[in-house]
């Protein structure tokens, strides 16, 4: 409440000094960036209070100051602070990856991939079966002929079936949970992670044969997209390799170290054309694994991640708009109920075909529920691809990120509440 | 090849570099590392091989005014009253006569000699002369540090350079700060534009206000992780709201830090977050620094080499006068100024204010007369330390720490 009633001040204070300058955009930016940062800290500590995951309140806060809403952060202050949501999730793949021991992918390989192809098998049949039949109550395909409709529900079903790395190591943070349940949604969501940027770009490739988008774009070649994903494997365990040496040569300064480590991933994996999310994951991965100190990278990431959280999911909140997404949400729910549905059952037939504890086979489908920033990223592929039709697809998956990107972080943590890895 | 490609290939470079040379050279020769970052900078930069282009250094400038905000909070921390009013009451004497006289005649010359060499009104050299002045009274603890580290004695001539490190980067934080509130000009957005008083009030009221209020914000918060995200956000609110209205972030966030560690039980921790990400923002601003540096005003290089000399000067008197004006020459020396001359980190940070801020008048110069004084002086701070410390310490009884030494190992 005391926070709450300084939040209101600041808020005050910053209305009362904005008319005093017209001032630069990027000092602006600092301005309400700072504000952004408080305000979602305190939104964070009252979800807390309430028994919520903390990256609710942050995304609260988000919506709440960015510009669907009050507009404290206004859309080119969002623009203009790209550069930090990248290099956040950035750093959250380098931390994923680190935490991935060979020992433990060795022994639940199997558990992992069968869980996986199962989970995403059934999410995305049962998807895109429902985009199927809702044709006529979605306005964009209700005249759409069959192969552009069947093309969207493919499209549709590609995206929805991604899960959310970032939700995932944000709630492991938090609540330090390293037990079956931790380990096998981690591993499931890392794996599923290589696996829906193949599966997305076959599905664009199978969505353009049968309904071309209007004048637009060249096919991705299958040279692209298997270089996209090897590439990364190789760009990112060259980079773990050079990480690992600095490790063993230099070791100071690690919490900078790592800014730059995943900095200079992202920009090297853009100049290679390959996966950035899965080259940092890679990087991640060698260097805990090589490296005899890579313990102490990862304790480094990991006392500086509670920032990195918050100013990712701040963001990620600010890019919600509110406006597109209301009007959509008597469609969203139910598409949401039925992807929830389908993750348990791929989830729990996974579990029994991999053997699988029983706590996992009940609880790990909660974990996979969130969605967050790839699957934002592979909305925008859409759009630009097929035009309005693609504009419209993305908002419904707007809405339903959105959806799942506040509900999926709060069962998550009853996960593991109920599997005893965290407090209730 | 990408900005941020550059921008990282850069830190990475100045880190090794540092790592590998300045490691070793200080070791062997006592040099305080920092003006290798400066230097490379300079390198990378649109004035050498260009590899930072201005449009690269521009789109950085809340980062550097977030730079700017932390080591103006980590100034202020240091002043924690309860610490201070042990120490004896002439060392503030002679600091503040000290760091008063610097300002006041590096100020005086400079805006002579500025008026000798450009076609300038005697009101108009008044504010590159103040803020050559700021830049001249501040001084690094740093190679103090190295010294009696070294040593593994402190005596009373530490103590007094330490509480004269401090005096001097108050005095210079906040003769900058009200030079920015006096020379600033109000856009049109506002019906009545703000009188220079008003803006020195609104830039200390920043701070004040700010203080009070990150004080009840964070108060009783002991966990680290969560003060970070509650200070971070703190200062940048208070750079970017001093930024936005054209003052100097250093005055505001340099009252919220003092503030914040005489206000709050959780002052340790406070100190703590502060230090956490200090050395990073340092060097990035140095670096940044460094690639700013493009002077376009032709004939700077007699003003700015006049400024060295008379900074060299100015320094050596002012000490030599202070201490004799208290009383303190036996306990001093006559050229204890010597250890005072090493600058570092919080000049970079006037100068770089400067030539970031829109009405600054022969930005240029001042800004490469702060650089280049940091280069020279940065390298030879702990000789020159050395050379006022080692026959005293050898001498003098051992004394307490002021407490005035959290800035120790980087610039100021």
């Amino acid at each position: 409440m005391r926070r709450l009633l300084i939040l209101g001040l600041l808020f005050g204070g910053m209305v009362l000094i904005l008319p005093l300058a017209s001032g630069g955009q990027g000092s602006r930016t600092l301005l309400t960036f700072g504000f952004l940062i408080l305000a979602a800290y305190t939104v964070g500590e009252i979800a807390a209070s309430l028994g919520l995951p903390k990256i609710v309140g942050y995304l609260v806060a988000g919506v709440l100051f960015g510009p669907s809403v009050l507009a404290t952060v206004r859309p080119e202050g969002v623009a203009r602070l790209a550069p930090v949501s990248d290099l956040a999730i950035a750093l959250i793949a380098f931390l994923a990856g680190a935490e991935l021991k060979w020992d433990e992918v060795r022994e639940r390989g199997v558990l992992l991939l069968r869980i996986m192809t199962a989970e995403l098998a059934i999410t995305f049949i049962a998807l895109a079966a429902t985009v199927w039949f809702l044709q006529d109550a979605l306005p964009f395909l209700r005249d759409a002929p069959p192969a552009s409709v069947a093309a969207a529900a493919i499209l549709f079903a590609a995206i929805a079936i991604v899960h959310s790395p970032a939700v995932t190591m944000a709630l492991l943070t938090e609540t330090g949970a390293r037990g079956p349940v931790a380990k096998t949604t981690l591993g499931v969501v890392l794996l599923a992670d290589v696996a829906v940027v193949l599966f997305f770009s076959a599905a664009m490739a199978v969505a353009r044969a049968i309904a071309p988008p209007e004048g637009v774009v060249a096919t991705a070649s299958v040279g692209l997209i298997i270089w996209e994903i090897l590439g990364a494997l190789v760009v990112g365990g060259l980079l773990g390799v050079a990480v690992a040496a600095y490790l063993r040569f230099v070791g100071r300064e690690l919490l900078l170290f790592a800014v730059l480590v995943a900095f200079f991933g992202l920009e090297i994996a853009r100049l290679a054309h390959v996966e950035v999310l899965l080259t940092l994951l890679m990087a991640g991965f060698i260097t805990e694994n090589v490296s005899p100190h890579g313990d102490d990278l990862r304790e480094a990431l990991e006392r500086s991640a509670a920032p990195i959280f918050v100013v990712f999911f701040a963001l990620s909140g600010a890019k919600i708009h509110l406006p597109d997404i209301i009007p959509l949400l008597p469609l969203v729910v139910p598409i949401a109920a039925v992807r929830a549905g389908a993750i348990w059952a791929g989830t729990r037939l996974g579990a029994r075909w991999g053997g699988a504890e029983p706590a996992e086979r009940r609880l790990v489908w909660m974990g996979l529920v969130s969605q967050a920033g790839v699957a934002i990223g592979l909305a925008a592929i859409v759009a630009e691809a097929y035009g309005a039709l693609g504009e419209q697809i993305r908002n419904l998956l707007l809405a339903l990120i959105a959806v799942n990107e506040t509900i999926g972080p709060i069962l998550f943590r009853r996960a593991l509440a109920r599997g005893g890895e965290a407090e209730a | 090849m990408s900005a941020t490609l550059i921008v990282v290939l850069v830190v990475i470079g100045a880190y090794l570099a540092a790592h590998v040379a300045f490691e070793w050279l200080a070791r062997r020769f006592m040099v305080v590392s920092g003006a290798e970052y400066l230097l490379l900078g300079v390198l990378l930069g649109p004035e050498v091989t260009g590899l930072i282009s201005p449009r690269t250094v521009g789109g950085f400038a809340p980062l550097m005014m977030l730079a700017l905000g932390w080591i103006g909070a980590v100034i202020g921390a240091q002043f924690f009253i309860p610490a201070l009013v042990r120490i004896r009451g002439m060392l503030f004497q002679v600091a503040f006569t000290e760091a008063v006289l610097s300002l006041v005649l590096v100020s005086t010359i400079m805006g002579a000699i500025l008026l000798w060499l450009f076609p300038l009104t005697p009101g108009a050299a008044v504010v590159p002369a103040v803020a050559l002045g700021a830049i001249a009274t501040a001084s690094a603890p740093s190679g103090i540090a190295v010294v009696s580290q070294s040593l593994g004695r402190r005596g009373r001539v530490v103590q007094q350079l330490e509480v004269a490190t401090a005096v001097d980067a108050a005095v210079a934080i906040v003769a900058f700060g009200l030079l920015l509130s006096i020379v600033h000009v109000t856009p049109d957005v506002v019906p009545r534009a703000p009188t220079a008083t008003e803006w020195a009030v609104i830039g200390v009221g920043i701070g004040v206000v700010g203080g009070a209020l990150f004080h009840l914000f964070l108060w009783g918060e002991r966990q680290i992780d969560r003060l970070f995200i509650a200070l971070a956000g703190a200062i940048i609110l208070a750079s970017g709201a001093a930024a936005y209205l054209g003052l100097s972030p250093l005055l505001p966030t340099m009252l919220i830090g003092a503030i914040l560690v005489n206000t709050s039980s959780n002052r340790g921790e406070i100190k703590e977050v502060l230090g956490r990400v200090e050395r990073p923002l340092y060097f990035v601003l140095l670096i940044f620094a460094g690639a700013a540096w493009q002077p376009e005003v032709a004939g700077w290089v007699l003003p700015v080499l006049l400024f060295l000399v008379v900074r060299l000067l100015t320094k050596l008197s002012a000490a030599w006068v202070a201490a004799a004006a208290c009383g303190a020459l036996g306990e001093l020396g006559a050229g204890w100024g010597r250890a005072l001359l090493g600058q570092g980190g919080l000049a970079v940070a006037i100068a770089l204010n400067y030539r970031l801020h829109e009405d600054a008048l022969y930005a240029d110069i001042v800004f490469t007369a702060g650089l280049l004084s940091v280069l020279l002086t940065d390298l030879l701070s702990a000789r020159a330390a050395g050379a006022v410390l080692l026959p005293r310490l050898r001498r003098n009884p051992p004394v307490t720490s002021t407490g005035l030494s959290s800035l120790e190992g980087e610039g100021d």
